[in-house]
């Protein structure tokens, strides 16, 4: 069985389920209409319809802050390799994000292999949440394929009139179904709504950029001189928002953290950004990418290019979190449509 | 090995940061166990009349006179450590370097002014050597922290130079401009970990810019959120007045 | 079902108990520092690769490995006091332990050097890795054809290594010419600009390999040299540096374009360099 029906109004029993078992982390309101993932008890803490949460998931696949090692230098120079480990539901994951978790699991499983994310990424179980409609004018989930679930979920649900029409993708998925013991077997009805939905979606969900998905790593690769970077570059603060709030970028700095009495601490890693002023600078005081318009052409191409030639996919999902988030208004659809309009 | 010993001093200051150290509750009692506290006005009333390893000096020098006590001190220590934005930056004591003197003291004590009371307003660098600096209005007791392990290491430590942005981003706060009010977070430089958004408080940039802020560009942005020119001046150099002439006397 | 901290094993973050056997001083900022690894291990790298050396408590720094692997026992860095890392290093006294990750990355070939003629290039602190090439060239010289070094530093006190270039100088198995920035009138040797030297080296293009290491500014203008000379490109190699923490691929400090210097590199071809903005 790969498909089942949950009615809605067995939703609330099927989060409860969860919440008996797991701690849960879902979107949740805050002020101003933004929404962030955190920890929920019951569907009434949940938004069930949301627009991407302020970070996405990835805080939880490779937190802000998190241990590598800890030394100990009373024996010596010795040390223990950490993991801070937690079992996890994400439950409502749009497939803009996980797209995202995806990326991030391509580059961490790529040899070496890292060890601190494949572990915790073993202890979160994902579940799926299907967007009807576009969340705003930021988001281009269209323009990169992403308006529709491609994986990367143990369940995913679908709404529909009368109930939730659920994908089992994984064994672990299959279990918690079973386990449960509420949903239902998918009827021929279901599917053909299923259908219709994903065909309205079509209609719906279209790119307003005017470029097809294979072609745009061309167009950055021939606009690398143009002049919308000098303007992004007099525009951008260096906020460092855009990175941060972004699903895929996975850039980070290492620091020890000694306790007061230096004899022990941790070495952890800590979220970087390329847009930071002091991310490609070395000790002989040459900085590579020391200009704004440099920081910010490379943010974009590690999207669109350098890591679509390296991993064989864009890494940019389409959430629209860098545009919503950025200072100057820097906005990323607007930006591939004007190094479009300049390529002519 | 004997503990250093480890002296706090005030000039023209709130106070602010040293109650932040003498609030520091149960990590308090740790650095107790690891250094001498030799003097420090806010907790005790001993004095110490030999070399100090660590000094730490809070506040602005705003007469030839704590520039005078400034210099013995840094002559008796080590190591001398600016913390607090009066300090770091001059602080806000820095807004009245922009206004003449004249003017300016006789709106403070009216016609009873005299001239010689007060000078311009300087940062501690500026008439010292620092060793370590420690921005922030008030400092940050969690920074604060991390500094003092540097200093007890004989490590260098750099002070943030990303914005605030960054950490209130890791904070996942909602953005003040979202919000509707403006911010000086962008272009400020951090270590505070959003602290003042955290609790619901917009930027002030109390630990002044980043070191190369995009100041065209920010201004940009706060005029489309309808601030006056003057007063985005007046916000951005609130706590950095000192900094703007530095006349190195 | 809280959150809990467990030990993993053999992640990429592990590191090995280096052993400073022996501490020379070599100019005023830069170190020599010999290392042992535990019992029966060896680093066992290739000429070109990096060390990540960690002092728990301040960081951890990139530093290149400028031991030949012929000498197996023990290996050798250079390390300039630049920052905080370094400094730790230079604090550090014989007989303590600093922490060590690696070796990374992609050396100079060695294998498409026998029985070719090679040219080495270093400014500064770039004779670092070199010199574990060049001692490898001499512990198998038999193997390979005439050997050039040139070597362009700011003053003859910065020279590093100066006693064993002295007696590199003196084998008539190496051909050694240096040059330095500003000396005193009894400097006896070149002074200018590396690039000055390359025109003056006699060599046979098609079957030399060029292997050069300095300050990013020296790339450029040693390239339009030995271009001019007519080697090829893919026979001119660049050691790059840049700001690197992870060593893995995967920290983003160390990009340039879809590469990372810390895996792919520090060593590319040119050919492979000069398709990539912001390389050189
Ligand atoms: C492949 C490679 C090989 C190197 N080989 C040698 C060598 O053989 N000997 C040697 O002395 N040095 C070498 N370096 C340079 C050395 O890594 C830096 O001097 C060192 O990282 C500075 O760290 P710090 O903590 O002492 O300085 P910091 O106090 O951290 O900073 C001082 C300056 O160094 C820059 N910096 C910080 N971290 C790094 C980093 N990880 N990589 C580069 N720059 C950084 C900062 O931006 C700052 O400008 C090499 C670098 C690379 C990338
Ligand atoms: S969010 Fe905008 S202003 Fe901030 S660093 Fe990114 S592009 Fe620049
Ligand atoms: S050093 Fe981290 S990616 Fe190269």
């Amino acid at each position: 069985m790969n498909q089942a029906l949950l009615s809605k109004s067995r939703l609330a029993d099927f989060v409860s389920y969860l919440v008996s078992g797991h701690k849960v982390v879902a979107p949740v309101p805050l002020q101003e209409g933004r929404f962030k993932f955190d920890e929920v008890q019951s569907l009434a803490d949940i938004s069930l319809n949301y627009i991407p949460t302020i970070l996405p998931p990835k805080k939880y696949f490779m937190p802000q802050r998190s241990t590598l090692l800890r030394y100990d230098l009373s024996k010596g120079q010795d040390m223990e390799e950490m993991v801070e480990l937690e079992k996890l539901v994400l439950f409502g994951v749009h497939t803009c994000d996980l797209a995202g978790i995806q990326c991030l699991n391509i580059v961490f499983s790529d040899r070496p292999k890292d060890l601190h994310y494949l572990a915790r990424n073993n202890f979160i179980t994902v579940i799926g949440l299907e967007c009807s409609d576009y969340c705003d004018s930021f988001a281009g989930c269209a323009m990169l394929h992403n308006h529709l679930p491609k994986g990367g979920y143990d369940l995913f649900l679908t709404e529909l009139a009368e109930c939730y029409y659920v994908h089992i993708n994984t064994q672990k998925g299959e279990e918690m179904i079973e386990e449960a013991s509420i949903f239902e077997a998918a009827t021929k009805a279901a599917e053909g709504e299923l259908e219709r939905l994903r065909s309205r979606k079509k209609e719906l969900f279209t790119s307003e950029v005017p470029i097809r998905y294979q072609d745009i790593p061309r167009l950055f690769e021939e606009t690398f001189d143009s002049d919308v970077w000098s303007q992004l570059g007099e525009k951008c603060l260096s906020c460092g928002n855009c990175t941060s709030v972004c699903p895929t970028c996975f850039c980070f700095d290492i620091l020890d953290e000694p306790e007061l009495d230096l004899g022990s601490g941790e070495r952890v890693r800590v979220w970087d950004s390329c847009q930071n002023e002091a991310f490609a600078a070395v000790a002989g005081g040459d900085n590579f990418r020391k200009k704004r318009l440099e920081r910010q052409r490379h943010r974009f191409h590690r999207k669109f290019k350098y890591l679509m030639d390296r991993y064989g996919r864009l890494f940019c999902t389409g959430c629209g979190r860098c545009s919503r988030s950025c200072m100057a208004g820097i906005n990323l659809k607007r930006t591939i449509s004007a190094l479009i309009e300049e390529r002519g | 090995m004997t503990r250093p010993k480890v002296a706090f001093f005030d000039f023209s200051c709130c106070e602010g940061c040293q109650l932040q150290v003498a609030n520091l509750g149960e990590a308090l009692l740790d650095i107790l166990a690891l250094v001498d506290l030799v003097e420090f006005r806010e907790v005790m009333s001993e004095k110490w009349s030999g070399r100090y390893s660590v000094t730490f000096a809070e506040g602005s020098i705003c007469s030839d006179e704590a520039a005078e006590k400034l210099r013995k001190l840094r002559e008796r220590s080590d190591v001398l450590v600016a913390y607090g934005s009066c300090a770091a930056t001059g602080g806000v004591n820095g807004m009245q370097n922009r206004i003449p003197r004249e003017k300016l003291i006789s709106t403070v004590y009216g016609d009873q002014w005299r001239a010689e009371e007060t000078r311009g307003v300087r940062a501690i660098h500026q008439v010292v050597k620092v060793d370590y600096t420690l921005f922030g209005c008030p400092i940050n007791p969690a920074e604060f922290l991390r500094l003092l392990t540097a200093i007890l290491g004989g490590i260098s430590w750099h002070a943030s130079d990303n914005a605030v942005c960054v950490e209130c981003k890791f904070n996942e706060n909602v953005c003040m401009y979202d919000r509707g009010a403006t911010c000086l977070g962008p272009i400020t430089r951090g270590g505070c970990n959003s602290w003042c958004v955290n609790n619901g408080n917009v930027c002030y940039g109390c630990r002044g810019m980043v070191s190369n802020p995009n100041r065209a560009g920010a201004e940009e942005v706060l005029q489309a959120h309808g601030l006056k020119p003057e007063l985005i001046a007046g916000k951005m150099g609130m706590y950095t007045g000192a900094l703007e002439a530095d006349d190195g006397t | 079902m809280e959150a809990e901290t467990v030990s993993i094993e053999n992640s990429g973050y592990r590191i090995k108990h280096g052993l400073l056997s022996r501490i020379t001083p070599l100019t005023k900022q830069e170190k020599l520092l010999e290392i042992r690894l535990p019992e029966g291990e060896y680093l066992d790298h290739d000429p070109g690769q990096f060390v990540q050396v960690s002092v728990f408590g301040v960081g951890e720094a990139p530093i290149s490995i400028c031991s030949s692997p012929t000498r197996r026992e023990a290996f050798e860095i250079c390390v300039r006091q630049a920052g905080r890392v370094t400094t730790a290093i230079h604090k550090l006294c014989e007989g303590d332990v600093v922490g060590i990750r690696g070796p990374f990355g992609v050396g100079f070939p060695v294998l498409p050097l026998e029985g070719n003629d090679i040219l080495l290039v270093a400014g500064g602190l770039g004779i670092a890795p070199l010199r574990s090439l060049i001692n490898y060239i001499i512990d198998n010289r038999r193997d390979f054809g005439k050997v050039d070094i040139l070597l362009g530093c700011r003053n003859p006190e910065s020279m590093l290594f100066s006693s064993e270039i002295g007696h590199w100088q003196k084998r008539i198995d190496l051909n050694f010419c240096c040059s330095v920035d500003h000396a005193a009138p009894e400097w006896a040797g070149n002074v200018g600009v590396i690039t000055a030297l390359i025109p003056g080296v006699n060599l046979y293009p098609l079957k030399t390999f060029v292997m050069v290491c300095g300050p990013p500014v020296m790339y450029r203008y040693v390239v339009d040299e030995l271009l001019k000379k007519g080697i090829p490109e893919r026979q001119i190699f660049l050691s790059l540096e840049r700001h690197m923490k992870c060593g893995l691929g995967k920290c983003g400090h160390c990009q340039i374009e879809d590469i990372y210097c810390c895996q792919d590199g520090p060593v590319f071809s040119y050919q492979k360099l000069k398709h990539i903005r912001g390389a050189i």
